[in-house]
């Protein structure tokens, strides 16, 4: 017994004495190792022979995101002798928590890559994103992308990257099953027939009505059948009867068994998977599919003849509605913590170095995404020319009304609306409680 | 040790027979089921990815060892592992400095407000952390804890006091104290005779509050989510997202690095569970 | 503070080792001690826990703008803006449910796992050691191995069963929004049954072999000695265990989280996931404190009543 309290004790020591080393080493304060823990010390920017320190939260895209940046940041502090960056990059399940969390607690980064932006502005946590871009690096942006960034006449932050949607469909299983690629909503309800009849195990489309991106398939029934989120004046118009029309119609492709078996809870990360694996005929996809899927293959030396043959067309649409593509569209923006001048300065070189048309075209590529500069644009473009049409879809595509304060109540309002109906409720009163809610 | 369904030493064979071998089916059935998600996992993570998304193969069809190679040199879990060895570890150190004493008191000692005291240890509780993330951030903040393993062990061992107090005190009060008394005549503190003669004794219940305590504070995530951000601080947990990332759940990686973090609180339970019941053999039953 | 609070129960020992010899103010200390010795573990809580527990509070009952800014007093607006959602309603009826389903079932259960592990049998340590396994996995990854086992397409469940013959087809094990729910609740009890387990365990291990042997003499049967002996001795430890696992168990939050975000539509959100989802996705951190503050209250009320009960009694005995 004793021996063994003995060994406890013991026990307890070295983890307490393991405990106070390791600690040393997460603490702020010893200065011998506080390079890594720049991120937490206070910031200090004004001083005349210190180092002017920038931080930035970035959203993580993908597996790749956090060495790029980590690579950007050698980079950067390497040529910068007079700036300490430090890059956070953080995985978009966690980033808004950490965002909310930060800002809620006056600790809010420098500068933030993130897609939302509204909410920040109608709190004067941002300043005018023209006034920490240099003349240069602004020029770069196409306009129409800009716009979206504008809010009582002013540009409140810059893309970093865009990336588009099409209809990815499995060329083997629509052959198979006699099937023309579907142009509109009959033809993709016969499609769908078709399909399953051909193989009942197949599921002919794809829908994602999840929490994570249900906005999207919202945005791509009703901007397909001649509708949009708001009017041309820019007022809320959820009810309306066309959008009415195309949630029906999507609900209906659900409930007809046409579509995965659980569009509330099956993300477009798994239909991406599904359709990879060959299980699902049709999907709406980002235009990253193709990088993703040659990816899996690569990694799991999937013998040619099992991989599938598969190839983007237009979204269907309605009757003889023109085809919208939906863009999606991320930004960076400029919180104002009272920076100093050198501070605005070194926000400038920040975006200066990452706009360099090498290296920007280089972090579009780097996941797959779209470029949202024009001189990006061409080399990506002549980089991959898979990718030059997508070049193209993009300078024309829809994006969400994101510069209007209500769109956050919006997208949720729009999921719990798909939501509700698919577990049975009517598709009109939803929408028009919702449109009551916002409106009102 | 007591035994209730064998304590009958008559030899009624048949009987105890048949109890031994239902006992052994409802034993061999709960492991069965408690380890089918870690067969699961661990077929999971030798697969590639085309082949978890076909379906159909329970065992994969070439083990991809290279998973649990690859893990490594995409996410530092060398660190990661050690960052929760000392959040664990830490955690479990200063609930129990700090609940010991506590416990002690309530069971031994009278004195006003300890209902209330004991009431306040349990409401302390009835907020998640996850309900409290925007005010700890403050307090950590305040104290510049954040982004710091300390704020996370001092976060643990708070949420943790509630059981530490309230099982250590069940614990204490059910051991007589009369050897204490006894103790304290001849001579002894009442430190002294807490650390001599009352531990040991309890060693059972400390022993289980222990593993409690590092269990917990090992598999915390959210409060490790919010306060570190830096990567070389983070704790398995949060570290193990990475492979849940933006464009795919990359499920074997998950699989693989869950696996790791699984592995050495088993162990250590294991060890545990081992001096558990030595201990109980050599002093416990008789004290 | 970070270097104080570690070494403050060092301090009590400290003073409790130096000031019993100073005979003159024996009697005062008599009645200083026992607060020197939970000072340690009152100074803990008080930082970390109760300071954030007054911000939620505050938070509360302020306007809070999305991006987290504080803006003032807005006369519990909060609150009644929570109560007037159709959502709320249908969070809490799960949240009950999701509560008593896995506390009662797991603790049933679980007791009945300690009886069986409690018998010396060969490779008890082995089965042991198994049974801790849920206990010792991180709910997040436990959730989402529990998600993919039973995910329609490619879940090793319908893999399984099917290799077996028992389906032909795979099954899709969550058709409605009730069905995910139950397994959601399974996945909690899973988990829960080991703590209750070990608490009964220490329970069981603390019992005097004699009182069995007494009890055997006087020609008591299994259950008779079930009844009278055991359940009254592990009653502490496993109302101890009740108590900490409802409060646990309402605010768990990873296994829904992981498993359905709360979706469909909130059919499976619980007040926890509910009142992140506020915070975080829909920036409404007031109305989110507010629920955190009801579920509070909820959970104050349950636990007074078992403290009016069981404590009273606790105080006779000392």
């Amino acid at each position: 017994m004793k021996k063994f309290l003995a060994t406890l004790l013991a026990l307890v020591m070295v983890l307490s004495l393991a405990a106070c080393g390791g600690d040393k080493g997460g603490d702020t304060t010893p200065p011998a190792d506080s390079g890594n823990t720049g991120t937490t010390a206070p910031p200090a920017d004004s001083g005349s022979g210190e180092k002017t320190a920038i931080k930035v939260i970035a959203a993580e895209y993908g597996q790749n995101t956090k060495q790029w940046w980590a690579d950007f940041v050698t980079d950067f502090n390497s040529s910068h002798d007079n700036i300490d960056l430090t890059v956070e990059a953080v995985s978009w399940n966690d980033i808004y928590t950490v965002v909310n969390t930060r800002v809620a607690n006056n600790d809010a980064p420098d500068i933030l890559n993130i897609d939302v932006f509204a909410d920040y502005v109608a709190d004067d946590l941002l300043l005018p994103i023209q006034d920490c871009v240099s003349d240069e690096t602004y020029a770069k942006f196409y306009d129409a992308f800009l716009e979206q960034s504008n809010i009582d006449g002013t540009i409140w932050a810059i893309p970093d990257l865009a990336s588009a949607r099409a209809m990815y469909y499995n060329k083997g299983i629509l052959e198979a099953a006699g099937v023309e690629v579907p142009t509109t909503w009959d033809e993709l309800k016969a499609a769908c027939e078709k399909i399953k009849a051909y193989d009942s195990s197949i599921y002919p489309w794809g829908i994602d009505m999840t929490t994570d991106e249900g906005q999207a398939a919202f945005a791509y029934y009703i901007w397909n059948n001649g509708s949009d989120f708001t009017d041309a004046s820019g007022n809320w118009t959820l009810d309306a009867d066309a959008n009415v029309e195309a949630i029906e119609y999507a609900i209906g492709l659900v409930k007809d068994g046409y579509t995965n078996s659980d569009p509330a809870n099956e993300t477009r990360y798994a239909l991406q998977d599904l359709f990879g694996a060959g299980k699902l005929a049709m999907m709406i996809g980002p235009n990253s599919i193709p990088t993703y899927i040659a990816d899996n293959y690569a990694k799991a030396n999937t013998p040619a003849e099992e991989q599938i043959d598969y190839a983007f067309a237009a979204i269907p649409t309605n009757g003889s509605n023109p085809s919208v593509s939906a863009g999606v569209m991320d930004r960076f923006m400029v919180f104002d913590n009272g920076h100093s001048d050198e501070k605005i300065e070194a926000i400038k070189e920040f975006f200066d170095f990452f706009y360099e048309d090498e290296r920007y075209s280089d972090w579009v590529l780097m996941e797959g995404f779209l470029p949202a500069t024009s001189a990006g644009g061409e080399i990506v473009a002549a980089a991959d020319p898979s990718m030059a049409p997508w070049v193209e879809i993009v300078g024309s595509c829809k994006f969400y009304p994101t510069a209007k304060a209500e769109w956050a109540d919006v997208k949720q309002g729009v999921i719990n609306v798909e939501q509700q109906a698919l577990l049975g409720g009517n598709v009109k009163e939803l929408l028009e409680d919702l449109q009551a809610q916002i409106a009102g | 040790m007591s035994q209730p369904a064998n304590a009958v030493k008559k030899p009624v064979s048949i009987k105890k027979g048949i109890l031994r071998l239902l006992l052994y089916f409802v034993v061999l059935d709960v492991c069965v089921i408690t380890l089918y998600p870690y067969f699961a996992m661990l077929c999971t993570a030798l697969k590639n990815r085309v082949e978890i998304f076909s379906g159909g193969t329970i065992l994969p069809i070439v083990p991809l060892w290279s998973n649990f190679i690859d893990i490594w040199s995409r996410a530092p879990m060398a660190k990661y592992m050690l960052n929760s060895v000392l959040i664990a570890g830490g955690s479990t150190i200063i609930a129990m400095l700090c609940g010991i004493p506590a416990a002690y008191a309530l069971a031994r000692m009278k004195f006003k407000g300890q209902t209330a005291f004991l009431g306040f240890v349990i409401v302390s509780q009835m907020f998640a952390p996850v309900v409290l993330l925007i005010g700890i951030y403050q307090v950590m903040q305040k104290l510049g804890l954040t982004d710091n393993i300390l704020g996370l062990i001092f976060i643990n061992a708070a949420f943790n006091q509630a059981f530490t107090i309230w099982l250590l005190r069940g614990t204490f009060m059910g051991i007589s104290a009369e050897m204490e008394q006894a103790a304290t005549i001849d001579g002894c503190t009442r430190v002294q005779s807490m650390m001599k003669v009352l531990l040991p004794v309890a060693a059972p219940g400390i022993v289980t509050t222990l593993i409690f305590i590092f269990i917990n504070a090992w598999n915390e995530y959210t409060v490790a989510l919010c306060l570190i951000s830096t990567d070389t601080f983070k704790p398995l947990t949060v570290g193990i997202n990475t492979f849940n990332g933006y464009n795919m759940i990359e499920w074997q990686y998950l699989f693989a690095a869950s696996i790791f973090a699984i592995i050495p609180v088993v162990i250590l339970f294991m060890c545990i569970e081992k001096n558990l019941v030595s201990g109980l053999a050599s002093g416990g039953v008789k004290g | 503070m970070s270097t104080k609070t570690p070494s403050a129960p060092a301090e009590a020992q400290e003073l409790a080792k130096k000031v019993p010899r100073l005979s003159g103010s024996k009697k005062l200390f008599r009645k200083v001690e026992p607060y020197i010795w939970i000072a340690p573990s009152i100074i803990l809580m008080a930082i970390f826990i109760v300071t954030p527990i007054v911000k939620v509070f505050q938070l509360s009952m302020s306007k809070v703008t999305r991006a987290g800014l504080v803006k003032g007093y807005n006369n519990f607006e909060n609150f009644t803006n929570v109560l007037k959602s159709p959502a709320f309603s249908l969070v809490l009826k799960n949240t009950i449910v999701w509560t008593i389903a896995v506390v009662v079932i797991s603790t049933v259960l679980g007791f009945m796992l300690a009886l069986v592990l409690n018998n010396k049998f060969r490779g008890r340590k082995v089965a042991r050691a198994i049974v801790v396994f849920p206990w010792a996995t991180t709910l997040v990854i436990q959730a989402s191995a529990w998600n993919f086992i039973i995910n329609k397409d490619y879940g090793t469940l319908n893999t399984l069963l099917m290799k077996i013959g028992l389906i032909s087809a795979p099954v899709n094990w969550t058709p409605t929004p009730g069905a995910y729910f139950a397994w959601e609740i399974a996945c909690g009890i899973f988990v829960t049954i080991p703590f209750v387990t070990f608490c009964v365990l220490s329970g069981l291990q603390s019992i005097d072999a004699s009182y069995y042997e007494a009890a055997t003499v006087d020609g008591a049967g299994y259950f008779q000695k079930l009844f009278s002996i055991t359940l009254p001795l592990v009653k502490s430890s496993l109302t101890v265990a009740t108590v900490l696992n409802i409060i646990y168990v309402f605010n768990s939050f990873p296994i829904i989280w992981t498993m359905t975000k709360g979706d469909p539509a909130n059919h499976t959100d619980t007040l926890v996931t509910y009142l992140y989802k506020l915070a975080f996705y829909n920036g409404k951190q007031g109305e989110a404190s507010a629920v955190s503050v009801i579920g509070f209250l909820i959970l104050l009320v349950c636990a007074s009543v078992y403290m009016i009960y069981t404590l009273r009694k606790g105080d006779d005995d000392l």
